[in-house]
């Protein structure tokens, strides 16, 4: 029998504490699906993967009841489809991106990611397309998500895509301007992405991947902050190594729960388990929000002088309790600041706490980047251009993993609300300093040269 | 000789152990296991012994009697009689149940009603009733063997709908949760 702290701790962290399974993303490669032809291609991968999910929700359930855990959401990666689907034009993609959209609802998984390019060095044909197709297979569809891999470590930025990135974001909100721009909701750019992240909208399944695999994204925001204002109030003043310690171990236990799920999930369906995600994921609901675990380390509001400190702290112990917990800890692992998915966050960027600035500096130090920042509609191509090199840059210099999902809301301005719905929650418009003139600098073709330290043969 | 229960209740206080042993000892027998727990303020021991040749259960109780006459502890003893071993060990899985809710009469007893028709097996109980209505200060935690060949959906179902009868929350969980989470 456990004693009883064990089995109440246990206990409290299911219910009162929104510990969950975020999402169960079954990876499936569609390479095998290749074709010159468009109709026999979107019949290839609808047959490769409603056989292969047709069970994934059921199982889902299944499992989150036996362990009175529940799985928020079932998701499917595949693989890049700019690859994937390489000989076709952009047209010929959005047709793509519906065929996935409608695979989606089929099987009734809440996402599909893998509309995704990789270009960090160039843009092949394939990339090309998929890049020109990305606004309008955004506003069409409800469920697929998009990512483009822009720079890396290895291969430097390059700022050609970067711009066209830009570009497609400015016409994606445009498309979809009666809902505040929500297509770019679903459209992450990144520096070196991982190619196993069950989280949307960057996942995908990286060509090295098996043919298909069950992987799991854990959260907890709300179970970290709990054991934290556990420990301070047994002890007001317990030193932040302690304090780490708490977070760390929280971040063990919290893994498991992940790793547990997931096994069982891809045991039932036959399939071979990948990684446990462990990130900090908020949600929009009280108690489940990772800006307030900053208040519970002592800061008054998320983003004052500290937080960055705060946040490089919560994401290293968060990594190593997930490391210790699985061998197989992957994704992005860590903790994400997603601004209008965070009720905590979006109020301290709202009363003028948090910046588009601060919010930079602290993705340097976390598992993401610049998530989920709406922006006045009027920023210019080059504008947001420069704000996605300069994360980039952060990724690329600091061999991490950035993104952006920016969202230029159409019509609207600094100090405006924007509306997303659901899990992306609402959030305020955040300022962003415009250039009076033409940037020139992320208009010069090219590619920045991947640093010194990526010389590593 | 054969293998002996004795079982010891009473007040707890300091030294019944080292009172029981000490006897058994002086009795030439061998203390095989011993669980032991304090329920509220209550001592209840269990100890599985095998006594020297010669020696009768009466005779070893009788002594456990003189010896613990002073600390009014009460002993039963009896010949510990083999389980019949069944053709194949049942394959189960093993499940937590809690339940918490408003004090009542017989709560227990219509709980372990519906595990006992499902053909589950309570391998591990603990219950604090405190009174009145706080879900939080009446609790019950059973830790059950289902048959893995049985109908889980049907014990779920009688479970819940028997907790909703009695106003009780009820949650249902593998015991690998517990594990993955306490034990590292």
């Amino acid at each position: 029998m456990y004693n009883d702290q064990e089995l109440f701790s246990t206990l409290h962290m299911l219910r009162n504490e929104n510990l969950d399974v975020r999402t169960v993303t079954l990876g499936v490669n569609l390479i095998d699906c290749v074709s010159h032809d468009l109709e026999v291609f979107k019949s290839n991968i609808r047959k490769k993967i409603t056989g292969l999910a047709k069970n994934l929700v059921e199982t889902c359930n299944q499992v989150g009841e036996k362990y009175g855990v529940q799985v928020v959401n079932k998701r499917i990666s595949v693989s890049p489809i700019a690859v994937a689907a390489a000989p076709f034009s952009p047209g010929q993609m959005v047709e793509v991106a519906k065929t996935l959209d409608s695979i989606a609802q089929d099987v009734n998984v809440d996402f599909i990611g893998g509309f995704s390019a990789l270009v960090e060095k160039g843009i092949a044909n394939g990339d090309d397309s998929l890049i020109r197709a990305i606004p309008q297979a955004l506003a069409e569809t409800q469920r697929m998500c998009s990512s483009v891999n822009v720079a890396s470590t290895r291969a430097g930025i390059n700022m050609d895509a970067v711009l066209r990135m830009a570009k497609a974001i400015k016409e994606a909100a445009a498309l979809t301007a009666d809902s505040d721009g929500l297509a770019c909701a679903k459209l992450c750019v990144f520096c070196n992405i991982p190619q196993d992240v069950p989280f949307m909208a960057g996942a995908y399944l990286g060509i090295g991947e098996a043919d298909a695999v069950v992987s799991v994204g854990v959260s907890g925001p709300g179970v970290v902050k709990a054991a934290i204002d556990r420990a301070v109030q047994a002890e007001p003043d317990m030193g932040l190594g302690r304090i780490a310690e708490v977070i760390k171990l929280t971040a063990c236990k919290v893994t498991r729960v992940g790793e547990l799920i997931g096994r069982e999930v891809a045991k039932t369906l036959g399939l071979p388990f990948g990684v446990v995600d462990l990130s900090l994921a908020p949600t929009p609901t009280v108690g489940d929000s990772v800006g307030e675990i900053f208040e519970s380390l002592g800061l008054l509001k998320m983003g004052l002088p500290g937080s960055t400190a705060a946040l490089a702290m919560l994401n290293d112990a968060v990594k190593k309790g997930g490391a210790f917990a699985s061998s197989h800890v992957g994704g992005l692992s860590g903790a994400f600041i997603p601004v209008s998915e965070d009720l905590n966050i979006a109020q301290a960027a709202a009363e003028g706490h948090l910046n588009i600035e601060k919010l930079e500096a602290m993705t340097s130090v976390c598992s993401v980047g610049l998530d989920m920042v709406a922006i006045p509609g009027d920023v210019s191509v080059e504008t947001l251009a420069g704000i996605i090199a300069d994360e980039m840059a952060i990724g690329m210099i600091n061999s991490k993993t950035t993104a952006t999902r920016l969202i230029p809301v159409p019509g609207k301005k600094a100090g405006d609300l924007a509306e997303f719905g659901g899990l992306l929650g609402h959030a305020e418009i955040i300022e962003v300093k415009q250039a009076a003139a033409d940037n020139l600098f992320v208009r010069r073709a090219g590619r920045i040269p991947a640093p010194i330290h990526s010389l590593k043969n | 000789m054969e293998k002996i229960i004795i079982t010891v209740l009473g007040q707890d206080r300091p030294g019944i152990i080292a009172a029981v042993s000490q006897s058994l000892f002086e009795q030439d027998c061998n203390i095989e296991n011993i669980s032991q727990m304090v329920l509220q303020s209550e001592f209840a021991g269990l100890f599985v012994i095998t006594a020297p040749e010669g020696a009768t259960i009466e005779g070893v109780r009788e002594s456990l009697n003189k010896a613990l006459a002073a600390m009014n502890l009460e002993v039963q003893a009896k010949v510990l009689t083999k389980p019949q071993a069944p053709a194949a060990a049942p394959v189960v899985e093993p499940f937590l149940i809690t339940t918490m809710g408003p004090d009542a009469k017989g709560l227990v007893a219509r709980i372990t009603a519906v595990l006992a028709k499902h053909g589950a097996n309570v391998t591990n109980f603990k219950a604090v009733f405190h009174g009145g209505q706080n879900p939080d200060r009446n609790i019950m935690v059973y830790e059950v063997d289902v048959p893995a060949d049985g109908n889980r959906e049907a014990l779920y179902a009688g479970l819940r709908s028997k907790a909703k009868e009695l106003g009780l929350e009820i949650i249902i969980q593998h015991r690998d949760i517990f594990d993955a989470v306490n034990k590292i």
